[in-house]
């Protein structure tokens, strides 16, 4: 009864592979808009923070929507991907991958804008007064120095990855083995006759896996403050 | 060809106006004003972190900045050591990654090399160098900071009030870690100070300046000499400091000598090196036409008048000892012990009032 079937395994694993491909794709851009809202101000500010937070508040379904009409076959970008590169997205895990990427970008970007706000910017005049370029000085101090808060964003956003429903249904559909995620698995296994009663398994390490996250990604933060009043 | 030429003007959004033109030939300039009298801002101008709205900087033959036309060299190709006011090491790094931050940047230069062992071994850093900065006190952050510069072989070291985070005891042990450096590499400094005694002890140029504009520049003893700066009497105002030579045992207590004369100085907890500066207000200093006897203040040092600056409340009267020194004598004291330049004058001044640094 313990035992997870050949189906939860398989659901938890890819899971697995599409928050790992998610937060991957993420991180870089959140961590390069986390540090430019934070250090820089340019024109039409406001409207990029707006549309990066704009999963944050949209409907996943209408994000999935959204990337559906971007990047499925017949989309601008999808057709490329498809036709040029043979990887196509829509209804492919590539596709659950999109989908998680885009809905925990938001969650990504706060928590580096916040880390890297922390940053005293004159540390950083210290390294380029001291011989370091632009990118020598992000690499070796903002960078390490916003390390909690970029370990922070990887699990918060790895965690988000984890629960994507909406959008994943929308543009990654329901397959399983491809794109049957946990949230997913448990949605079909409990629409079954008397499958309610079987889906507590994938719910269980779902709660699990979440809390691992956020406890984590709690105790970083803490570390951080009191690191920071020391 | 000088060392350092500046001329750069900038409205700060606040209003406050730098509008500033200097040079400087001098092994050590000072930076001399009060607070918000715009000295950093000519310091980030220098190191390339705010370029001034029209200006130039140039350092020996390399233009640095030059706006409009449009020369702005990044602070990283500028070969300036910046030493902050707070210091400002990486708190990720330890004391040793932290000095060899620059020194590894900037590997392929040849000329004069400051090395790790020398710098380590001239500002007593071998202690430390594994630990990181926020176990190190106040002082010792403040020395692994100028080593640091040092270390990214600067053409020119700028110390930003590297002693204001500091509490008094210290500020004389690090300003002695400053000369060492100095004397050591022979390197062109350019320090910013509202402190009159380390500007006085320290540098060989001052410029002195007040609201983002140029009041004088000149020798310590001239700049520091100028009525305007007596506006700034309670911050900024002048302070005696005297190099005190031979310093020796004497009558249970510690004697010097200022110019041939000699000096008692006060009780100390340790005993003093050869030699020590002593520091004391100029309202510490009472001026006698004749050698009086059977007084309590122990030093009678002999002098002439030099110079007398009229201020309201007071007149500031400069005696030379051999050292210049200050009094701050009433209107009224001047018109009866008829005090003017080229008078001869005895200045008493109380042990407990010196303070040795």
């Amino acid at each position: 009864m313990w035992t997870l079937t050949a189906e939860e395994i398989e659901a938890v694993w890819l899971s697995f592979r599409v928050g790992v491909v998610a937060v991957g794709l993420g991180l870089p851009l959140a961590i390069l808009l986390g540090y430019l809202l934070a250090r820089k101000s340019f024109p039409l500010k406001w409207l990029v923070e707006t549309v990066a937070d704009l999963p944050l508040v949209l409907p996943p379904v209408v994000t999935g929507y959204l990337l559906l009409v971007l990047l499925g076959p017949r989309g601008l970008v999808g057709s490329i991907f498809e036709e040029w590169l043979g990887w196509p997205i829509a209804f492919t895990w590539r596709g659950a991958a999109v989908a998680s990427a885009v809905v925990s970008f938001p969650l990504m970007v706060r928590t580096l804008r916040v880390a890297f706000s922390e940053v005293d910017p004159r540390l950083e005049l210290a390294a380029r007064s001291l011989g370091a370029g632009r990118l020598d000085c992000f690499f070796s101090v903002t960078l390490p120095l916003a390390r909690r808060g970029v370990i922070a964003a990887t699990l918060l956003g790895f965690a988000r990855s984890l629960g994507e429903f909406g959008a994943t249904i929308m543009i990654a559909a329901n397959i399983e083995g491809e794109t049957r995620t946990i949230p997913l698995a448990i949605y079909s296994i409990a629409n079954r006759p008397g499958g309610f009663e079987n889906s507590w398994r994938l719910v269980i390490i779902s709660i699990l896996l979440a809390c691992g996250a956020l406890l984590i990604s709690d105790r970083l933060e803490r570390r951080r403050s009191r690191h920071e009043s020391a | 060809m000088s060392l350092l030429d500046f001329a750069c003007r900038h409205r700060f959004p606040g209003g406050f106006e730098l509008n500033l033109a200097f040079t400087t030939d001098r092994r050590v300039t000072s930076l001399f004003g009060p607070s918000g009298s715009g000295k950093t801002s000519v310091l980030s101008m220098i190191a390339g972190f705010l370029p001034p709205q029209e200006g130039a900087v140039r350092l020996r033959d390399r233009l640095l900045t030059q706006v409009p036309q449009g020369v702005n060299v990044p602070p990283e190709k500028r070969r300036v050591g910046f030493v902050f006011q707070d210091h400002l090491l990486f708190p990720h790094l330890d004391v040793e990654q932290n000095l060899l931050f620059g020194a590894k940047r900037r590997q392929e230069r040849t000329g004069r090399r400051i090395d790790l062992e020398r710098v380590a071994q001239v500002l007593e850093l071998i202690p430390l160098l594994s630990r990181r900065p926020k176990n190190l006190s106040g002082g010792e952050r403040q020395r692994v900071a100028i080593g640091r510069a040092l270390l990214s072989q600067p053409d020119l070291l700028l110390l930003d009030e590297p002693l204001a985070s500091l509490d008094e005891a210290l500020r004389g042990r690090v300003l002695s870690y400053v000369e060492r450096v100095v004397e050591e590499w022979d390197l062109p400094t350019l320090f910013v100070s509202h402190d009159q005694a380390s500007v006085r002890r320290l540098a060989e140029w001052v410029v002195v300046l007040n609201r983002g504009s140029l009041v004088t520049c000149g020798p310590p003893a001239e700049a520091l000499a100028q009525p305007e700066l007596f506006r700034w009497r309670a911050e900024s105002g002048p302070i005696n400091l005297l190099r005190v030579e031979r310093v020796e045992a004497h009558a249970g207590g510690w004697r010097g000598f200022v110019g041939g004369q000699p000096l008692q100085l006060p009780q100390l907890d340790d005993p003093p090196g050869d030699s020590v500066f002593v520091q004391f207000p100029p309202s510490a200093v009472t001026l006698s036409r004749q050698d009086v006897a059977g007084l309590s203040a122990r030093n009678h040092l002999r002098g002439e008048i030099r110079q007398m600056i009229e201020v309201p409340h007071g007149v500031f009267v400069a005696v030379d000892v051999g050292q210049i020194l200050w009094s701050d004598v009433t209107p009224a004291a001047v018109a009866e012990l008829n005090l003017q330049p080229g008078v001869e004058v005895y200045c008493l001044i109380k042990t407990v009032g010196l303070h040795v640094v």
